[in-house]
């Protein structure tokens, strides 16, 4: 794996360990992860970028033990070296909220309707710590404040329907630093949002992040989103790591075709004018039977006899772990640009 | 909430009047002398006589002006009288009422919550032995017409009493005729009644609400909100009884509100089947004679009581659900 951001810290917040996870229906085995490897470190944050499909939710959610009763597990996941995948119920649940929590995706449904928002922030306070009603309640104001929600000492009893996609999302991450995790998971957190609050509240998500001193692992199908604040990047494809290293380089010199081909249909205001988006053609494959050899050479421009036939291992690639075949020519065209 | 509650009450008053209206046109619009009409024109100087009944039962005059002065003898209290016995009809609704009272809420609170846990409990463990016999039951129970369920439930409670020696289910009326007991001995006989002809109702009623709590909580449990519970650390149990069972309930409120009509009928159905002297037997004897007031009142009464359900159910579902309050 690369180098921590943060050296000192020796033992890694999250561990990921060649983890695998099927889904069995009816149709098949839908393999969504496919021997995926990560750590991140205190205070580190980690972006997990990749198309619908490519297993970057499920193997989070595979942290939490969040996944379905169905879905099949293996390899290991550790927080603070516990293995979290053989821990029982109770203790899962302790972790889950303190030491790990997390921001889902779309705020419309993933807050409770029947529920104020201060009630449902003070339940996560009030499960991990055993304060007074009022104590929890008076917490719930403080971090709606935090988050930047106006007149808190108000909005702490307003229902989920009373309030805007941007604001629930501010209520999701409240809920989620209530308790100072060292670990926080944004799973698509601006997916659902109007572009003009998305910014707005990556930014509170960086700030809520500072506040409760945890690491932060951010899942996102656009790249753009994770160009400021990623320290380190991870691209998967097709329940694999396609691409992974310090996120400067990445974005600099892209090893991976696959990789080339995201940051070639960002939108750029710094491009020169008449510059095209490049869309990477095709769709990802099906996991219920992935293709053999490399999953991404029907789509890719580079793909030659081999890929179809031999699965690219991860391999350094300069500052950068890349499992392509053809990564050093990427890598090298990439830096004649 | 409280704006809400005006607005259901205000509503409730309108469907009020509308039900009224129906509840007149539906007898009124009958010929209640249909049978002497042609008796009578068949036999000589019978025409002054059918005008003679006409007018002494006010069927001369225009049906609205009808309408306006039953609803004004309704708001007064008049329910008139039976042309079958003499009795007043509000004195008839008032025996009536009460019994068949008891047996409907004993049925609709013991099928609610019985049907919410059984709904609840099949959900959790999807697929599972409970869950495959709980099925099996709604659907067998949900199949069979209530006079059918109530005569086998019957026959069952008579073999039970002979082979036990001691009668411990009633199967006739809803109470032992000349009955001298204290308070207790009056219940306790009453409750031997009750059993059969609520658990008649009972299965039928609680077919339907199990499986409809079962979908609903099924539902809920796959939805994003409990997702974020259970990622908060909320104990499993804590996010059944706070996080979904709460939103859960809201489809069943609605069906348990919506089905006190079929209900009733059922209640008709059941009280003919027990001989109990209630609304069901009321209703029937009025129809067979013919016995206009009676039949208005009753189907007055009925539709108020169908009302107050609905405006209950109402307020029930927006104290459960604060979209709806403010919406």
């Amino acid at each position: 794996m690369t180098s921590p951001a943060n050296p000192k810290a020796e033992v890694p917040v999250l561990s990921v360990q060649d983890l695998e996870v099927v889904f069995p229906t009816p149709d098949g085995d839908v393999q969504a992860v496919r021997g995926v490897s990560w750590d991140i470190y205190e205070g580190e944050v980690l972006a997990i970028a990749g198309e619908s499909g490519s297993g970057k939710s499920v193997s989070v959610m595979a942290a939490l033990g969040l996944l379905p009763p169905s879905a099949q597990v293996s390899g290991s996941i550790s927080y603070r070296g516990q293995d979290v995948t053989a821990m029982a119920d109770k203790e899962l649940e302790k972790l889950r909220g303190s030491a790990i929590s997390m921001v889902f995706q779309d705020p419309m449904t993933s807050l409770n309707p029947v529920m104020t928002v201060g009630a449902q922030i003070a339940e996560g306070v009030r499960v991990h710590q055993r304060t007074k009603m009022a104590i929890a309640r008076s917490k719930a104001v403080e971090l709606l404040h935090l988050v930047g929600i106006p007149n808190a000492s108000q909005r702490v009893d307003s229902y989920p329907h009373e309030l805007s996609g941007g604001m629930r999302q501010r209520a999701m991450i409240a809920m989620a630093i209530a308790n100072d995790p060292d670990l926080l998971i944004a799973d698509e957190p601006t997916t659902a949002l109007d572009v003009t609050i998305q910014a707005q509240v990556l930014d509170v998500l960086e700030r809520a992040r500072e506040a409760a001193g945890s690491a932060l692992v951010v899942i996102t199908h656009d790249l753009g989103v994770v160009a400021r604040t990623a320290h380190r990047l991870l691209v998967m494809y097709a329940g694999r790591i396609a691409e992974t290293g310090m996120a400067d380089n990445v974005f600099e010199r892209p090893a991976h075709p696959y990789t080339a081909g995201l940051l070639g249909a960002i939108p750029r205001l710094d491009a020169p004018k008449g510059t095209r988006l490049m869309p990477i053609d095709g769709t990802p494959p099906s996991m219920l039977a992935p293709p053999p050899g490399c999953a991404f050479a029907p789509r890719c421009p580079r793909a030659t006899e081999i890929c179809s036939q031999e699965t690219p291992e991860l391999r350094p690639i300069g500052t950068q772990l890349t499992a392509c075949h053809h990564a050093e020519d990427q890598y090298g065209e990439a830096e004649d640009v | 909430m409280l704006g809400y509650a005006t607005r259901k009450l205000l509503i409730s008053v309108v469907v009020l009047f509308f039900a009224t209206l129906v509840a007149f046109l539906l007898v009124a619009t009958v010929d209640p002398i249909a049978e002497q009409r042609v008796f009578l024109l068949s036999q000589p100087g019978g025409a002054e006589q059918v005008q003679r009944l006409e007018a002494s039962l006010g069927l001369d005059k225009p049906l609205m002006e009808r309408y306006g002065s039953w609803l004004g003898d309704m708001f007064t209290g008049d329910m008139g009288t039976s042309t079958d016995n003499g009795r007043a009809v509000t004195t008839l609704l008032g025996e009536a009422i009460p019994v068949t009272l008891r047996l409907v809420i004993a049925a609709t609170v013991i099928s609610v919550i019985l049907g919410v846990a059984v709904g609840v409990v099949s959900a959790m463990r999807q697929y599972g032995k409970f869950d495959n016999i709980s099925t099996f039951f709604a659907f067998l129970f949900f199949a069979m017409p209530v006079f059918w369920l109530g005569a086998l439930l019957k026959d069952l409670g008579i073999r039970f009493n002979d082979w036990w020696g001691r009668r411990i289910f009633f199967t006739i009326g809803e109470q032992s005729p000349r009955l001298d007991a204290d308070f207790w001995g009056t219940w306790a006989d009453r409750a031997g009644h009750i059993i059969l002809p609520a658990l008649t109702l009972i299965a039928i009623q609680l077919a339907a609400t199990s499986r409809f709590q079962r979908s609903a909580m099924l539902d809920v449990l796959e939805s994003d909100y409990i997702r974020t519970a259970r990622a908060k650390g909320v104990p499993r149990r804590r996010v059944i009884t706070h996080h979904a069972l709460r939103n859960a309930l809201l489809p069943v409120v609605s069906y348990t509100g919506l089905t006190f009509g079929t209900l009733i009928g059922g209640t008709v159905v059941t009280e003919v089947v027990f001989n109990w002297k209630g609304m069901g037997r009321l209703f029937l004897e009025s129809l067979l004679n013919g016995d206009v007031a009676v039949t208005q009142g009753w189907l007055l009464a009925v539709g108020i009581s169908v009302i107050i359900v609905n405006l209950l159910t109402d307020l029930t579902y927006g104290f459960l659900d604060p979209r709806v309050r403010d919406g």
